[in-house]
């Protein structure tokens, strides 16, 4: 599977709270999606914006905190289309990818500060190019669990039950 | 076969063959699955879908301690959706409007050392102080529970902490908590489980076990669990016999199950903390990366100071709390909001009279719930203020106004800035007060009523 997209970097430790902060806490999907970095400082706009096609990429830690699902649910809802992190909260990602987005570990992710350039994911072959420099970093293989769950399009798919959102 | 951790044994006694091939995840059956009225009413609209009903509905902690009271009309409709699935698939529901979730799970005698109990928060991980594996988790991984019963975990490997000495008058077990994070960083134990052996004179008091299991989950932990001992069993034996005649009975399958890790178990990494060289610590604003000793804390004023949580609610943070404003008042224009874990400890607080020393020096004593952390309500800070917790989360935002900051420590440093009005080394306070040995004797009986002693 390969998944292209336009980065939007995050940095280190970014937690669900500011991802998607409690005030936005509902069953009402719109009022979800309109909390989105709501308290991320310097995101605020961005999370309300168009982020259809993009893709997260993020430091070390990234979705500490919360189990609140709503704050996985809203990057579904947003349209992102991968997360990938220098490392990933175990909360969140299992979230992410029960929802059936992916989400995926790259170790040697440099920081990155500047958004904008073209990402793409090979998951077949674990590898992550970014930018018009063909800068080539390794993925940390995804368990064969989680990529039949990505695959299936979440864990309700995977165990067999109505997977529909 | 291999010399096990805790962890594994909690883990390994009930599976055999990974879930797929070349996977490291197994499918593990569940002994209890604890839920709250916001997460679980995440899951209601989808498990309806799946055509099925609950797998056990005996073995469901449910509670309602987000929305409970509401504070919304959206709040008090997400409330009573809850109510009614939990009605119509036969949860036992006699939690409501009891206190936080949490709390509630380590109270009750279902929770029992050896059991797996996954919970549709991130703080589940406190029943770990129970010698359970205890580890939190969204809404879908707990509906998939409620239709199997089994949950789907990779194995963590275990950090080995060691604590040692005598826990000083000063140190509650948020400084512990947050010493392990200092030491190891905010994501030091991702994917990792945390293992406490408590080797400190007289043991570690269990409501600090309690928050320092409850923080594991900041330090990134699958599971934070302590080593059973007599201090566990002690507490379990006073709390299952205080339980009998009332409550819910308790069948077949709640049993303890006492393990052990094995002297050979292969760790990824060792932590010796000595207690006695822990200084009171504070998480400054933001995130839990920068914790220092209060006394290199700038003394900046307090607007609110918020003794309540699953990692600060409980009597020993009530009591020393009340031991410090005891004859005193709270700062002017400083809000002291008190709100006990659960109504057990909101009724132990109301019999042995530190409801009423904290009354008295101008503390806001509201019922028992999640409350202020979370930012739920009763105490959210606005634009410009500043808050001192004793709460487990101080994330931009947590508690109100992302403009807001919150600072993170012990209820005896609270107590201080809740009199002083400002951030300020409790140590002398401690000294005047003179209280020597805390950890002994907590609520000593001359401060209350007769019966009322912890």
């Amino acid at each position: 599977m390969i998944i292209t997209g336009n980065a939007l970097v995050m940095g280190d430790n970014v937690n669900t709270d500011v991802l998607h902060p409690s005030q936005f806490f509902s069953l009402d999907d719109n009022k979800v999606r309109s909390g989105f970095m709501q308290a991320a400082s310097g995101y605020e706009q961005v999370g309300t914006g168009d982020l259809s096609g993009r893709i997260i990429l993020a430091g070390d830690n990234f979705g500490c905190g919360s189990s609140r699902e709503t704050g996985a649910r809203v990057f579904v809802l947003a349209g992102v289309r991968a997360i990938v992190a220098r490392s990933l909260a175990r909360i969140f990602s299992s979230n992410v990818r029960n929802l059936g987005l992916l989400a995926v570990e790259c170790p040697t992710l440099p920081s990155l500060t500047e958004s904008g350039f073209e990402v793409e994911i090979d998951l077949e072959n674990s590898t992550l190019d970014i930018g018009t420099e063909g800068q080539r970093f390794a993925l940390k293989r995804l368990d064969p669990f989680w990529e039949a769950v990505i695959r299936e399009g979440g864990l309700m798919g995977f165990l067999g039950f109505n997977n529909s959102q | 076969m291999k010399e096990q951790t805790l962890t594994e044994k909690l883990l390994l006694r009930k599976v055999s063959e990974p879930i797929l091939s070349g996977s490291e995840y197994f499918r593990i059956p569940i002994d209890l699955v604890l839920g709250h009225d916001a997460t679980i009413a995440l899951l209601i609209d989808r498990f309806k879908k799946a055509g099925q009903h609950i797998w056990d509905p005996a073995r469901c902690f449910f509670a309602a301690d987000h929305f409970a009271p509401p504070s919304t009309p959206e709040r008090a409709d997400i409330l009573n959706r809850y109510l009614s699935f939990v009605k119509e698939e036969s949860v036992p529901e006699d939690l409501l409007y009891r206190g936080i979730s949490h709390q509630l799970l380590v109270e009750d005698r279902r929770c029992q050392p050896g059991m797996v109990i996954c919970g549709a928060d991130s703080h589940t991980v406190m029943a770990g102080a129970l010698g359970c594996f205890a580890a939190g988790m969204g809404s879908t991984d707990i509906m998939a529970i409620l239709l199997t019963g089994k949950v789907i975990l990779s194995i963590p490997k275990s950090i080995r902490v060691r604590l040692t000495g005598k826990m000083p008058s000063c140190l509650f077990g948020k400084d512990i908590a947050l010493e392990i994070i200092r030491r190891i960083g905010e994501g030091g134990a991702l994917d990792h489980a945390l293992e406490y052996h408590d080797h400190t004179e007289m043991g570690i008091s269990i409501d600090s076990r309690f928050t320092i299991s409850n923080m594991s989950v900041e330090a990134g932990a699958t599971n934070g669990v302590f080593v059973p001992d007599e201090t566990l069993k002690h507490y379990l034996e006073r709390r299952d016999a205080s339980a009998q005649g009332g409550g819910l009975s308790v069948g077949a399958g709640f049993e303890a199950i006492w393990l052990q890790p094995d002297a050979g178990a292969d760790y990824a990494q060792h932590l010796n903390i000595n207690v006695e060289e822990v200084p009171p610590l504070v998480a400054l604003p933001g995130n839990l990366s920068r914790i220092v000793p209060i006394s290199e804390v700038e003394p900046r004023p307090v607007q609110q100071v918020f003794v309540g949580s699953c990692a600060g609610g409980r009597v020993e943070d009530l009591a020393i709390t009340a031991r410090l404003l005891r004859n005193r008042r709270v700062a002017p224009g400083v809000r002291l909001v008190v709100t006990p874990a659960s109504q057990t400890v909101y009724y132990q607080c109301l019999r042995n009279g530190i409801f009423e020393v904290l009354a008295e020096a101008g503390a806001l004593i509201t019922n028992s719930s999640c409350g202020a952390c979370g930012g739920i309500d009763k105490g959210l800070i606005g634009a410009g203020e500043v808050c001192l917790s004793t709460s487990n989360r101080n994330f931009r935002g947590r508690m109100g106004s992302p403009d807001g900051l919150i600072y993170l420590a012990s209820p005896l440093v609270a107590a201080a800035a809740a009199i002083f009005g400002r951030l300020v080394d409790p140590r002398p306070l401690l000294e005047e007060a003179g209280i020597h040995n805390f950890h002994s004797d907590p609520w000593p009986s001359r401060l209350g009523v007769a019966g009322g002693s912890l």
